[in-house]
């Protein structure tokens, strides 16, 4: 198999004396789609705010393309191929759509005319084109979530975190982002998902990572991870469901 | 379309070129020469009120450091006074540096009050000064030409004026400073360095007041720190920029000239009333941020999408094709 692109290794963030994220070890190949699942509350988006760069890592380290990145800020990361999406999508409202995908754009794209060509091609790809010019507040939630995988998207980023961009949106628009996530596999982009919807997780993801209060409880294809006693446990057991 | 707007900007400003000839009253073209420079000042408080979202309540401070610059460096050194009013605006520059660290960090009305307070900070420093005169204030040498002052202030204003045109609606650093004012968390995971970003927009709002300031000082031939470092500098400012629409280089150009001809007209029939207008400053800005959130801008029909809140939420109105001339006149 390849060198993974992502190595996270015994990773451990506290805040104060709470461990959210303890001890959690995986890899990511290139061009896979790893799904992180796990209860409310057992770390997943503390886990990737780690990832990209939004926190500094309490123990542990993360390598990307061979190289350690623990505590590089997120617009390092930016620049050295990580994009993601949050989960409370962060669309600049003020501003028109064209607008937010430039901006992503300039990472690349330094001059603004090569970077407003760039954004209109991500704009044809995500389908939000016809809504260029509208204000980013007026778009849809499914409209936001699709500008926010845009955002991501512009930056042509190797490797992808995407924060529950399924969340909230109706069946239609569902297949239509699974779609959009499969395309952006096919482009070569590697993606760790975060997702709640149980029937997307399992149609699109390679691989999953189960966390637990804060630590991996299981790894392995979605069909083997869903019969894992431990697995069902935490999310039938615990009194959640 | 944006050629269109830069060459209504020119005209205008090839317009004002032509004063002085056709004004001779001594008076009249230094209500002028004050009018443009209170244009300079509420653009470059524009620079990190409207694109940066941070309301500097400290800009009488850079005002100040490039007034007293200046002043220092021709009574005590010697100086020329264009390279002391250069260095004036490098002075007020490193002054943002130094204020930036510390403050740039704080949002909102935190930003609001460290600002206000370093600014005090700086007033009470030169009041205690010997360099600066302390209280009695210093008086520079005396070059009595209307004109120069005039051309010099409407030359500095102009070259800032289209300067910031160039880097806030056509370069992407204002594109980039408007992301940061939107959602600074966001703007980090597309690969911006807000710190940096916001110290860049500090300086390219510091260096112009700076100079401005060193320009009032030989200009007036007499500075004390209520005149040059005092809350009204940073306060009208504010006001007019509200006024005339935030985030957007015309509304504070059309902002200053309408507060300050109502200043200038409030002086010459109300002027024992002096209280009243600091009263009615704060009603015009209570009533901006009520009534007008876009400043007078935002009522006037144009294609909005380039200023910021979308036409859509506006009305019928925002359909209207956009009036070029209703912008540069005000």
């Amino acid at each position: 198999m390849a060198e993974p692109i992502l190595v996270v290794d015994n990773l451990t963030k506290n805040f104060g004396g709470l461990a959210a994220v303890s001890e959690v070890s995986f890899q990511v190949h290139p061009k896979e789609i790893v799904g992180l699942i796990g209860p409310n509350g057992a770390g997943k988006t503390t886990l990737f705010n780690v990832i990209s760069g939004y926190f500094a890592p309490s123990r542990g380290k993360i390598l990307f393309q061979g190289k350690n990145i623990s505590g590089k800020p997120p617009y390092v990361l930016a620049g050295r191929g990580i994009g993601r999406t949050f989960q409370v999508v962060k669309p600049f409202p003020g501003l028109s759509v064209l607008e937010n995908v430039v901006i992503a754009s300039f990472l690349r794209h330094p001059k603004r005319a090569r970077a407003e060509e760039h954004a209109w091609k991500v704009l044809e790809f995500t389908e939000l084109a016809d809504k260029a010019h509208q204000s980013a507040a007026s778009l849809t939630l499914a409209g936001r979530k699709r500008l926010e995988i845009g955002k991501a998207l512009a930056l042509d980023p190797t490797f992808l975190l995407l924060d529950e961009v399924v969340a909230g949106l109706n069946p239609t628009e569902v297949d239509h982002t699974i779609d959009l996530i499969l395309k952006l596999r096919d482009r070569g982009i590697t993606i760790l998902i975060v997702e709640h919807i149980m029937r997307v997780i399992m149609r699109i993801s390679d691989r999953l990572v189960v966390l637990n209060f804060g630590q991996k409880i299981a790894e392995g294809p979605p069909g083997e991870v869903a019969r894992d006693p431990g697995v069902v446990e935490a999310y039938l057991g615990g009194g959640e469901a | 379309m944006k050629d269109r707007r830069l060459l209504g900007y020119l005209f205008v400003f090839a317009a004002t070129l032509l004063v002085p000839a056709v004004v001779h009253d001594t008076f009249l073209l230094r209500v002028f020469t004050e009018a443009v420079m209170w244009i300079g000042l509420a653009v470059t408080f524009d620079v990190l009120a409207g694109y940066t979202g941070y309301l500097n309540f400290g800009h009488s401070a850079f005002f100040g450091i490039g007034a007293y610059t200046t002043a220092i460096l021709m009574v005590r050194a010697g100086w020329h006074f264009a390279p002391a009013a250069v260095l004036g605006g490098a002075a007020a520059g490193i002054g943002a540096l130094i204020a930036g660290f510390p403050t740039l960090r704080l949002r909102g009305a935190y930003f609001a009050i460290a600002t206000w307070a370093l600014a005090r900070a700086i007033q009470q420093l030169v009041l205690i000064m010997d360099v600066t005169g302390g209280p009695d204030g210093m008086r520079l040498p005396a070059f009595l030409s209307p004109r120069f002052f005039y051309y010099v202030m409407l030359g500095l204003v102009g070259i800032t004026f289209f300067a910031y045109w160039f880097l806030l609606e056509r370069a992407p650093f204002g594109l980039k400073l408007k992301a940061v004012r939107e959602d600074e968390q966001g703007a980090k995971a597309l690969g911006l360095n807000p710190t940096k970003l916001k110290m860049q927009a500090f300086i390219l709002s510091a260096v112009p007041t700076g100079i401005i300031g060193g320009v009032f000082a030989y200009w007036v031939t007499f500075i004390d720190p209520a005149s040059t470092l005092g809350d009204l500098v940073s306060d009208q400012a504010l006001v007019m920029v509200v006024f005339g629409g935030m985030g957007t280089l015309v509304g504070p150009v059309v902002g200053a000239i309408l507060i300050f001809a109502f200043k200038t007209a409030f002086w010459a029939y109300l002027s024992d009333y002096e209280v009243l207008y600091i009263i009615i400053l704060g009603a015009v800005i209570a009533g901006s941020v009520v009534f007008l959130p876009n400043g007078v801008l935002g009522v006037l029909p144009q294609r909005g999408r380039r200023n910021g809140p979308s036409p859509e939420e506006k009305g019928p109105g925002a359909v209207l094709p956009e009036t070029e001339g209703g912008n540069s006149h005000g």
